[in-house]
């Protein structure tokens, strides 16, 4: 019962050995993007699973982009060579969800990064 | 923004418009008229419009962008038209000349009821020109408010 | 500090254009039976649209201030044009106002108007939530 259990969880952990735990954190400096050189069509759309920070890093491209293309759609129209308004409207609403989206990612991130600080050791 | 222009010359309109309304009016209930004050028939009035400068003194000028590209309009007072009195026979007609011809107001009232009806179309539109104005100065205030 | 991006203040000067445009179209409306009178039309899409630059297509370099202003991103001294309309039908009296196509082209300048404020408020709005950072 409760002693099983506690012998089932114990068996868990110890196939986490502390090694394993370290390596996954660490940080690979090869195969980390280098952001000044981002390119959001290389940071999109990888097959093989990727570690947080290459998420992170091409959530952010793409949200760059969006803000980007919505800027470009302000342009357009109010120089003339659109008169789509609703497509200009659209496009500045997606840039601005995905921003508040990934500002909001961003505090939770840091919430957990406090959380995990506050860990005794 | 200059709004005050852009009233100032929809409101000329408007002005411009009243006048000649006025105009149209008095020829229409006066088509028959063979008696006036001066002696002869009525004279059939109209005015004439002529655009101004909006911006009138210097110091606007200098102000607005467009100088004086942007014009009101300005209706000349009532005055009489030239065209000559029409002629009828009619001897019996207290006010027949001694040829027995009565000289009558040169109106047609069914070109004058088309001039009306073109008159209260040219006072809408300024109205709603000068609506537009106002709607894009409140526009404006909403600058900036979530 | 200027805070303002390129398509800010591109919106900036269009509200300045289009209030412009509005006098010039309460101007020929008002002078819709005036003999003699052509109608003014205003165009800045095009100076806009050089001064802006989109897709990077035109890249010219320009290092007199009469130079035309391409992609540079100053809005301050754009010209716009102000011409008298050489088509529409001219009645006898010497006028070619087209009433209800003024009334049309004012309609229109109203919603691009309120667009553009609009537009301004997004942007504005994205920069004040950057800065409070989402509280």
């Amino acid at each position: 019962m409760a002693i099983e259990n506690l012998g089932n969880m114990n068996k868990m952990l110890s196939n986490y050995s502390t090694q394993d735990w370290t390596k996954s954190a660490s940080i690979d400096q090869a195969s980390m993007p280098k952001f000044n050189e981002l390119n959001p069509n290389q940071a999109t759309g990888a097959a093989a699973p990727q570690s947080f920070s290459e998420i992170m890093a091409s959530s952010l491209a793409e949200v760059n982009n969006m803000q980007v293309e919505a800027n470009k759609a302000i342009q357009k129209l109010a120089s003339g060579q659109t008169k789509n308004i609703s497509e200009t409207m659209l496009a500045v609403e997606n840039a601005e969800i995905a921003f508040k989206t990934m500002n909001q990612v961003r505090m939770k991130v840091i919430e957990a990064y406090k959380e995990i600080m506050r860990m005794q050791m | 923004m200059d709004l005050l222009t852009s009233l100032k010359i929809s409101s000329s309109g408007l002005t411009a418009n009243k006048k000649r309304m006025a105009a149209i009016t008095s020829n229409i209930a006066n088509a028959q008229t063979t008696r006036t004050a001066e002696g002869g028939p009525y004279q059939p009035k109209e005015v004439v419009f002529g655009s101004e400068p909006a911006r009138e003194s210097f110091s606007e000028i200098l102000e607005g962008e467009l100088q004086e590209n942007a014009q009101a309009v300005h209706a000349t007072e009532i005055q009489n038209s030239k065209k000559p009195p029409v002629l009828k026979y009619e001897p019996n007609h207290p006010d027949a000349n001694p040829e027995g011809y009565v000289a009558y107001p040169n109106i047609n009232t069914m070109e004058e009821m088309a001039n009306m009806i073109e008159a209260s179309r040219a006072y809408e539109a300024n109205i709603n020109a000068m609506s537009t104005a106002k709607s894009m100065a409140i526009k404006d205030l909403e600058i900036g408010r979530n | 500090m200027k805070l303002e991006d390129k398509t800010l203040q591109a919106l900036t000067a269009s509200l300045k254009f289009r209030q412009l445009r509005q006098e010039l179209h309460a101007s020929n409306i008002a002078n819709a039976e005036t003999p003699g009178y052509k109608a003014k039309k205003l165009d800045f899409e095009e100076a806009l649209a050089r001064a802006l630059d989109v897709d990077d297509q035109l890249a010219m370099k320009s290092s007199d201030s009469r130079h035309f202003n391409v992609g540079g991103g100053s809005f301050n001294n754009l010209q716009p044009e102000v011409y008298e309309d050489s088509n529409g039908i001219v009645s006898p009296d010497g006028n070619n106002v087209d009433r209800d196509q003024e009334m049309a082209e004012m309609a229109e300048n109203k919603v691009m108007y309120d667009a553009t404020v609009q537009l301004i408020n997004k942007k504005l709005g994205l920069l004040k939530y950057a800065i409070g950072s989402g509280q």
